[in-house]
């Protein structure tokens, strides 16, 4: 074989196996860079910090265990942000697959919370600081419904209660109580959430979403449509920034440290894609 | 190195191995693995649909009087009318309730959100020129946008040839398209390694005890 | 009667789903909460028993008919109908009227997803990450003008949008945000309108009868 013929047949095995190693050594050594914050994370975190003590912000969790990776993380920065500032929070699903993922989420955060909490007023309670709703199919029923009546369309929470008795639902009604709504999604809901949530009842909406997905998204930020918007990784990396600087919120950021692996990754696949070129060109020149 | 303790770790760290094992070939190990996801997925989508869907909005307030809920469970039923040849025509019923409603839901939504909020975000005004927060070169790049946005449409026009100023509009259309594509697949290069990095923390990490 | 009845109730339905955007007096919202919040519910619900029993006719056939692979078909609906037991008998959060736990071993529902369905789905799209670079290597090529100003994007935003980026240069994040504001933003838009208004058109045609595909082949 010539060295053009090698540059361009590659086995995809030793491709795999450099892939792995180029995200895995970084991880043994794992070091939280600093990022630099750009203004769709930066306008999201605002639209989060700014609402107001009497208002609620809905948290919208439907990622799945295929995009837990890049949505858990702004999850739980998201989660953190609002339990520090002590932002009520009404948390549902429009599909069942994220379910146990956001119980998930809520207990680990609220855990770690009343761990360090040093009285009543200090704890993250149930009932009181925030209200996981549940799933109610199909996802047009919570997301129209709730504008008349948020009980009218989960008369009983996740875990059973009726949602009438719990304290945070005698003042939030509707979403004439929510100021904003996050949609952590890696499918088109977000976008629903504008054409229906937002249409008919001007509730302003942030996006959390998978890099897959940004594009898709972008165009919404640009007009206004969208008070902000995370994306994947690096989105989630900039929140846990925030955090830190205007929050001085300090705990172990997962989204930063896995940056060095994502670093050496693109390095790599844009290595690959140059070597493939100059094999093709190598080629091309030959004929 | 501390191998973990947890069964329920242990299985996890076997299946995501299995699944993993795809990657040299395809294998029985691959497919007991996928054949499991099915399984457990649907189970669980079953489960949620008895505990919130059917037994609390169907069942409960319908032996509780609410007897209008008859006619939904009547419909809902003719799903199943799919598995009789001679009476299979009646599952065009729900599906044609279903797909109206949505359809006729989306028509409005769709326009405001996905036509007129766009054209407004796309227009040259003081508001968008403000929006950039680049104080005068905001105008630049609305211009740009603008004119971007107007080549790309122009490019996806076919019922004309693409001669003359179309095809000049055309070209400049897919210029913008093509630097918009690369940069989703920058994005989605780093989506992809972050699902890696997700798999590789629960085995190296919570699995063997190698990464803190 | 067979076809006329179904395009009359999409007609009805789907002009009733655009009312409330436009009337909003009590009777027609009071309608369309009953349309979205029992009817359009309950209807789903049965869409999905219908999915399911669709899926398990399909695995039972391949059982009977020893298709290829028939055996993994086991697997998967003696996975479905265990998940399917300790759900629905054990309860949402493990308490219901079958035990879900051995000594301190749990294998309530929320356990067999966190736990198996997690890992499974996880490790299934962390696959993509080799695919992606492998497909990279061998197919992404600067052949034209476009394709290397693909590519170039491509590598401005891979690097931009990390540390890295702000390291080599101090507008290089800038850039790649640039970018990402502005010619993703035309081309999404010229194609996400593209997109409106042909989903606009579809949709005018599937409420007025013109698109009937969704009848079916069948008489």
């Amino acid at each position: 074989m010539t060295f053009i013929e090698r540059l361009t047949a590659i086995d995809r095995r030793i491709i795999y196996l450099i892939i792995a190693l180029v995200t895995l050594l970084p991880m043994l050594f794992p070091i939280a860079q600093k990022v630099r914050v750009m203004s769709p994370v930066d306008k999201c975190f605002n639209a989060v910090d700014t609402i107001h003590a009497d208002k609620a912000l809905i948290i919208d969790f439907d990622y799945t265990p295929q995009d837990m990776p890049e949505l858990e993380p702004m999850a739980f920065a998201m989660l953190r942000h609002t339990f520090t500032r002590r932002i009520k929070i009404l948390v549902l699903c429009l599909y069942v697959q994220p379910l146990g993922l956001a119980q998930s989420a809520l207990d680990q955060i609220s855990a770690e919370f009343n761990a360090r909490a040093q009285s009543n007023a200090d704890s993250i309670i149930y009932g009181r600081d925030y209200v996981f709703l549940g799933w109610q199919p199909p996802p047009l029923v919570p997301i129209i419904g709730m504008g008349e009546s948020i009980i009218r369309v989960y008369p009983r929470d996740y875990y059973g209660n009726q949602t009438d008795t719990l304290p945070l639902m005698k003042r939030i009604k509707n979403y004439g109580n929510v100021e904003l709504l996050v949609s952590l999604s890696s499918s088109s809901i977000p976008g629903s959430w504008l054409q229906y949530a937002q249409n008919r009842f001007g509730l302003k909406v942030s996006a959390g979403v998978t890099s897959v997905s940004a594009g898709d998204f972008y165009p919404f930020l640009q007009s206004g449509q969208f008070s902000g918007l995370v994306v994947g990784m690096k989105g989630a990396a900039e929140y846990e920034e925030l955090l830190t600087r205007k929050l001085n919120f300090h705990t172990r950021r997962k989204a930063g440290e896995s940056l060095s692996s994502i670093t050496f990754a693109h390095l790599a696949i844009i290595l690959f894609i140059i070597i493939g070129n100059i094999g093709f060109f190598m080629k091309r020149r030959k004929k | 190195m501390i191998l973990s303790h947890d069964v329920w770790t242990w299985i996890g760290a076997l299946l995501s191995l299995a699944i993993f094992s795809f990657l040299y070939k395809d294998n029985p190990f691959y497919k007991t693995a996928e054949h499991i996801f099915v399984g457990i997925t649907n189970g669980y989508a079953v489960t949620f649909y008895w505990h919130n869907i059917l037994v609390p909005v169907l069942f409960n307030p319908l032996f509780r009087g609410r007897l209008i809920l008859i006619i939904p469970l009547i419909i809902g039923a003719l799903y199943f009318t799919r598995f009789i040849p001679k009476v299979s025509w009646m599952v065009r019923i729900p599906i044609g309730i279903t797909i109206g409603y949505y359809t006729g839901v989306s028509i409005p939504a769709n326009i405001e959100a996905n036509i007129v909020k766009q054209v407004q975000g796309t227009i040259l005004s003081p508001a968008n020129f403000r929006a950039w927060h680049a104080g005068s070169w905001g105008i630049l790049w609305s211009v740009l946008l603008f004119i971007g946005v107007l080549c790309v449409v122009s490019y996806f026009y076919f019922s004309r040839e693409h001669k003359g100023l179309l095809k000049l509009t055309s070209r400049i259309g897919i210029v913008f398209i093509m630097i918009g594509f690369g940069a989703a697949f920058g994005y989605t290069v780093m989506g992809r390694i972050s699902l890696l990095i997700g798999r590789l923390n629960f085995l190296f990490g919570n699995w063997l005890g190698i990464i803190k | 009667m067979k076809k006329t009845f179904p395009l009359i109730l999409l007609m009805i339905f789907g002009i009733f789903g655009i009312l409330p955007s436009f009337l909003p007096h009590p009777v027609i919202q009071g309608i369309d909460s009953f349309v979205l919040n029992d009817l359009m519910r309950i209807i789903s619900a049965f869409a999905l028993v219908l999915g399911l029993g669709s899926l398990l006719r399909v695995h039972f056939e391949k059982i009977q008919r020893h298709a290829e692979n028939w055996p993994y078909s086991w697997i998967l609906v003696i996975a479905f109908f265990v998940t399917s037991i300790i759900g629905l008998f054990g309860g949402v959060s493990g308490h219901g009227i079958l035990p879900t736990h051995i000594g301190s071993f749990p294998f309530d529902i929320q356990t067999i997803y966190l736990r198996m369905e997690v890992p499974l789905g996880g490790t299934m799209f962390a696959l993509l990450a080799f695919f992606m670079a492998s497909a990279s290597y061998r197919a992404f090529r600067a052949r034209s003008t476009e394709a290397t100003l693909l590519l170039s994007a491509a590598f401005v935003v891979m690097i931009g949008i990390l540390p890295l980026g702000d390291r080599i240069s101090h507008r290089l994040p800038a850039f790649a945000q640039w970018i990402m504001d502005l010619p993703l933003v035309a081309g999404q838009r010229g194609i996400g309108f593209g997109i409106a208004l042909g989903g606009l058109a579809t949709e005018l045609k599937i409420i007025l009868g013109i698109e009937r595909s969704w009848l079916g082949g069948a008489e």
